[in-house]
């Protein structure tokens, strides 16, 4: 990786034409010493080819996932960031407001009329029980009792706030940084810096809800403008990876003599071009590619998972939904296990007036009755099992949402609109502080009122437990060093171990 | 050139390294924004030691005597309620307050003869072009663009690469002029004609023969409707062109392919750019309205997604509008003008009040459908796939304009003062009155970028030809010529390009013309080891550049060789997902028919969706701008060429169309395949490993490996 000036070499604090004069120069004299480069760099300031920010990562084309160091020793080797589609409601998982119950059936006075799908009804108590659990007496929703379990392992953050209070441009936000669609996601960023561990799978996973794809879809794991190599992919237990396979009429004999004779005919051709690199990494690809045809059905091969492992996750669950997504988070477990940099593992789909995701416009408890069990006990489990086969201690797991819900119903409903205000989001393991929260809503959950935090302090977290520092973490896109945070964003170190 | 002054070195002090290397790039990066030389906040200038003792309204930036009491430091040391610097962003951290107290400490030693920043409207991209740009005199160099090009090389004692092989060049100018690779009987005709003439090199009227030859070949090839198909992606990739909405719904935009035509006829029919320009500003005022799909061909949130409540639909509104500005200022002035919304641009002399005066000229624009009455039957005239004919386009909507109102830090809620249409003070003083009307506004706003007086228009145009044709632009930063953007390599090639092409009134097919007759680009790609440890990525052109086809150059050329690609052009876009838009996810379509195996620009765009198979190709999602697209290698890539039904199918195709054409004999076959992928025999060693495998496992093996191969799937 190159780093940053002011510790940056003149060399690279230069722009691609500053870098080519300071290599002409160097050829011309052979003999650039410290000092004459410095005082080129200054000549080479006064014509401003010095580059404002230049802390683009060289990418080895062959390997473009090779491991890559930070910018400091990393807390968190991998990430699993478990996400729930819909705008999972604070107020009926770890945001417990009983000044809420006291005024259900109010209206909030000096409340807003109009919320995003209508007019305002009045407020409306936490639809699950609470219970304080662990030995930090957290209080938890009756609505997922095997989550509730992990609160003494786990840090809260309850003042989130997002830029949109529409689904799509905030799971843009949650997973990009930016409402808009186009701009690299999380797991894209993280791998463009840090490659990954084993390169016979790949770098970043997307593994979508049995029930379909998030509303955002592909934004939440997409490239934006960075090379489509750090692209998410996108497969599950019940869907794998497309074109693993040839067809079944290629029997495997001619499989192997095509993917013999193309390795040998590229290489014929690569030693008349010996310098190009591009020609190498294609060659290398496809050696990737074979190998990957081996290694990805074998970490799907749930078969050899133990019966008790199976019966932790709900795997064998009646409930089809719930035990498809318990497949997932063992799948989730698998690729951490294996080296695999970051998995987002989706929980819920795409909207459909809640019935398919934590949309919870009309009827939300009906609704979540039947979220909370597919998501609670197989989510806990994958916890415990990163817990109890020690990879928790350089793993981060980060649960969040892309935005939280209103303390009112809406008019003639019993459902919540949506709150971009203030939400909830927990994250574990490597790094975290255990057994605290951080930040609060008002008495009703309306708003964060303390310790307000943006969507970019939750990414300039994850960055940091990963060893990057968020700021110095750029790639130039149209005349701009983008960064995951665009420019905000600190570090939560209240809740760093 | 670097002078040799430099090896001279002068004497410099440790201290002053210490400035030059850690503390100035340091300001440079935190400071300068505010506090330099495109704007002095609080009268500060920190971009010499001297501005610095100089001061601003609190007096000197720093002691020498007391390096402690400065106040440099203590500004970047306080909190951030006590007025901390830089007031946005991370603050400074422990290590780099220590670097400048050090050097502080040490007396804030600086070189004695430290050059100020220099004044942002100096910026070469800014200036006139030069009214005297002769090419240099340089041996062996005719062309005007190899005569610049050669200068840079001759310096450094590079030669160029010999001239490519007919075959080659064919190839090359087909795959990059079409997207296509040329036919068995263009290739022959071609090379035939080349061959005939290839001159020996002492014969001037041989290389008159072969020159005028490639020219009929250019001909040949900027009159065909594929060069349009070709050439419009481009421009479409840069505009984020999508038949979707965009956004969580992602809805079909049903009437947004009469634009993609309207592209790729005026890229045919060779519209004068300044009229391109124009006309997709302003086309509804001179009967071209479907033009105007220009602005609004970015990503937008449906009514029915933006919230009830004012706010948001006030924010919506505005981040509709900042699209239009973005997309505008990008494309077609390499500007990036967004950077203002919030703030004054940090590095381009581009003020908040300058965008929200850009905002003004888009002020009544809506996105939507309009009525194809208006299109006074241009339409009409057009072929179209399917014979419906379409009553309405997405387009620009015009109304009566907004108010438009400086907004504090961009936020809707938070009006300042109000604007009128204006264009960035820095670059001109083209302004109409608050109230004007709307089309007023689009009208002066494209005359003023379409004028040849304009410095960027002409530039920043030139610059994309350029990059079409060797991948890298003069200027690598296509859609960005501001300060912060790259310096051009050949400056003086650029402007007397931009020259040229105002000169022969704004013809793009005359200055590719003028491009391609360059032995600049008719040089081989072999690599050249001495020349490469000089200029290791081949900016100064000691060689073609070489480099992998884009995912619908790859797409089209496998249905071209196999014989199954569908010319039809224009209308309605067909699908490579079974949905065409919406929520529940976007399966792939896995059976063809003629109306699938048309060119891939005439495929129903789904905004953020990958392609089956091709997608992987760096293809872009139409989210953000790509004026340059990246060019990864991935094992998803080599899945997908290898393994994908599509492309195995294809692969049996060919490997039948071959036997057709050839019948049994596997040495024929053999020799026909490689001539129908890769334009040219196998040499010995290739049949003889490539004719045990065809006897085994059949042709169509073979033609798999010759669809993967680099070879194929390269820009020679």
């Amino acid at each position: 990786m190159k780093s940053r000036s002011p510790v940056a070499s003149p060399l690279n604090s230069l722009t691609p034409m500053g870098q080519e004069l300071l290599r002409r120069r160097e050829f011309l004299d052979r003999t650039v010493t410290g000092l004459s480069a410095v005082a080129l760099t200054s000549l080479l300031d006064g014509e401003r080819l010095l580059a404002s920010e230049s802390a683009e990562i060289e990418i080895e084309q062959t390997r473009p996932h090779a491991p890559r160091t930070g910018h400091y020793p990393a807390k968190a080797k991998r990430v699993l960031v478990i996400f729930c589609a819909g705008a999972c409601s604070q107020l009926e998982t770890y945001d417990f407001k009983p000044e809420l119950i006291k005024r259900d059936g109010q209206p909030l006075v000096g409340g807003p009329a109009v919320t995003f799908q209508g007019p305002s009804g009045d407020l409306a108590r936490p639809q699950y029980a609470f219970q304080p659990h662990g030995e930090s007496g957290k209080m938890v929703s009756d609505m997922i009792p095997h989550l509730a379990g992990l609160v003494d392992d786990i840090a809260f953050v309850h003042s989130l706030t997002s830029k949109s209070n529409t689904h799509g441009p905030a799971e843009n936000f949650l997973s990009t940084g930016f409402v808009l669609d186009g701009f690299p996601s999380m797991g894209a960023w993280a791998t463009y810096a840090l490659g990954t561990e084993n390169q016979e799978l790949p770098a970043f996973v997307a593994i979508p809800d049995p029930r379909g794809v998030p509303q955002a879809s592909v934004n939440n794991w997409g490239p934006g403008f960075l090379p489509a190599v750090f692209q998410g992919t996108p497969f599950s237990s019940t869907q794998p990876i497309q074109n693993l396979r040839p067809p079944a009429y290629i029997s495997p004999s001619a499989d192997h003599a095509a993917r013999q004779l193309l390795q040998t005919l590229n290489r014929e051709h690569l030693e008349r071009f010996p310098g190009d690199s591009e020609l190498a990494a294609r060659i290398a690809s496809y050696e990737l590619a074979a190998k990957m045809q081996l290694s990805v059905p074998s970490i799907s091969d749930l078969s050899t998972e133990t019966a008790g492992t199976l019966r932790m996750y709900g795997a064998d669950s009646p409930n089809e939904t719930k035990a498809s997504f318990a497949r997932n988070c063992l799948l989730a477990r698998r690729l951490l296990e294996s080296g695999v940099r970051f998995v987002q593992l989706f929980n819920g789909a795409y909207a459909s007036a809640g019935a398919l995701n934590w949309d919870g416009h009309e009827k939300l408890r009906e609704q979540y009755d039947v979220h909370g069990e597919i998501l609670d006990q197989p989510a806990a489990a994958l916890f415990r099992d990163l817990k109890q086969r020690g990879l928790l201690d350089d793993t981060l797991v980060v649960w969040c949402t892309e935005f939280g819900r209103m303390p009112m119903f809406q008019k003639g409903a019993a459902g919540r609109d949506h709150n971009p205000q203030g939400f909830t989001a927990w994250l574990g393991g490597a790094g975290i502080k255990p057994g605290v929260s951080y930040g609060a809503t008002d008495e009703l959950g309306f708003k964060a009122v303390e310790n307000v935090l943006s969507v970019h302090d939750l990414h300039a977290t994850i960055l940091h437990l990963l060893g990057l520092d968020h700021t110095n973490l750029t790639f130039r896109h149209n005349g701009i060093d983008r960064r995951l945070t665009d420019v905000h964003g600190h570090v939560i170190q209240e809740i760093l171990a | 050139m670097v002078s040799g002054t430099l090896s001279t070195s002068k004497m410099v002090d440790a201290d002053e390294t210490e400035y030059l290397r850690d503390v100035k790039p340091l300001l440079a990066r935190k400071c300068y924004g505010c506090h330099g030389a495109i704007r002095q906040e609080a009268e500060l200038r920190l971009d010499t030691v001297q501005w610095m003792q100089h001061g601003g309204d609190s007096g000197p930036a720093i002691n020498r005597k007391d390096a402690g009491a400065s106040l440099l430091l203590e500004r970047v040391t306080a909190e951030e309620y006590a007025g901390r610097m830089p007031p946005e962003g991370e603050p400074l951290t422990e290590k780099q307050v220590s670097l400048l107290r050090q050097w502080l400490d040490s007396g804030a030693k600086a070189p004695a003869d430290e050059a100020p920043q220099a004044d942002p409207l100096t910026h070469w991209a800014f200036q006139p072009l030069p009214a005297e740009n002769v090419p240099p005199q340089v041996r062996d160099a005719k062309h005007p663009v190899d005569a610049f090009i050669r200068k840079n090389l001759t310096e450094l004692g590079i030669s160029p690469a010999p001239q490519a092989s007919a075959l080659t060049l064919i190839r090359r100018m087909f795959l990059d002029l079409h997207g296509l690779p040329p036919t068995l009987d263009e290739l022959d005709y071609w090379s035939r004609k080349l061959e005939l003439c290839e001159p020996p090199a002492d014969d001037a009227d041989g290389l008159r023969l072969h020159e005028r030859a490639v020219q009929e070949l250019i001909d040949y090839l900027l009159a065909s409707p594929r060069y349009g198909e070709r050439h419009a992606q481009s421009w479409l990739d840069m505009i984020r062109y999508a038949d979707t909405h965009g956004f969580e719904v992602n809805t079909p935009r049903p009437h947004a392919w009469p634009y993609r035509d309207y592209v790729i006829r005026a890229i045919n029919e060779d519209k004068p750019y300044d009229q391109f320009i124009v006309e997709q500003l302003a086309g509804d005022t001179i009967g071209q309205p479907t033009a105007t799909g220009f602005l609004v061909a970015a990503a937008v949130l449906l009514p029915g997604q933006i919230g009830k409540d004012d706010e948001s639909i006030r924010l919506a509104r505005q981040d509709a509008l900042d699209e239009i500005i973005v997309g505008t200022s990008g494309s077609l002035l390499g500007l990036t003008v967004g950077c203002a919304r919030c703030h004054d641009h940090k590095f381009d002399p581009i003020s908040q009040a300058d965008y929200y005066g850009m905002q003004a000229f888009f002020a009544g624009v809506e996105y939507g459908d309009r009525e194809i009455s208006d299109l006074g039957g241009k339409l009409e005239s057009q072929e179209t796939a399917n014979s419906e004919k379409s009553t309405l386009v997405f387009a620009g909507v015009f109304r009566s304009p907004d108010e438009t109102y400086v907004l504090s830090r961009g936020n809707p809620e938070q009006r300042l003062e109000r604007m009128g249409p204006r264009i960035p003070e820095s670059l001109g003083s083209v302004e109409l009155a608050i109230g004007s009307d709307e089309h007023a506004r689009r009208v002066a706003l494209a005359q003023w970028i379409a004028s040849p007086e304009n410095p960027l228009t002409s530039r920043v145009m030139v610059n994309r030809i350029w990059q079409s044709h060797f991948g890298t632009g003069l200027v690598e930063t296509p859609s960005d010529f501001g300060l912060n953007g790259a310096t051009p390599s050949h400056p003086e090639l650029l402007d007397w390009l931009a020259a040229e092409f105002i000169r022969c009134n704004w013809s793009v097919k005359q200055l590719r013309r003028l491009i391609l007759t360059s032995h600049t680009y008719q040089q081989s790609s072999r690599f050249d080891e001495a020349a490469r440890i000089q200029d290791s990525d081949g900016r100064l052109l000691w060689r073609y550049p070489s480099r992998r086809l884009e995912a619908e150059a790859i797409r089209d050329s496998v249905l071209q060789v196999t014989g199954r690609l569908n010319l039809t052009m224009g209308g309605p876009g067909f699908d490579f997902f079974t949905s065409r838009g919406g929520l529940s996810g976007f399966p792939p379509l896995d059976t063809f028919g003629e109306n699938e195996l048309r060119r891939m620009i005439y495929s129903h765009k789904v905004r953020m969706e990958s392609v089956p198979v091709f997608g992987a190709f760096d293809c872009p999602d139409a989210g953000q701008a790509t004026p340059t697209r990246s060019r990864s290698t991935t094992a998803i890539q080599a899945l997908n060429l290898f393994n994908s039904p599509f492309m195995n199918d294809q692969a049996v195709v060919l490997a039948e169309r071959i036997i057709a054409e050839i019948g049994s004999d596997p040495d024929r076959q053999v020799e026909l395949s490689f001539r129908q992928t890769l334009g040219r025999a196998p040499t010995a060693t290739e049949s003889s490993q490539v004719l045990q495998i065809v006897e085994e496992h059949g042709l169509s093996t073979l033609c798999r490996v010759l669809l993967n191969s680099n070879e194929f799937l390269f820009l020679p």
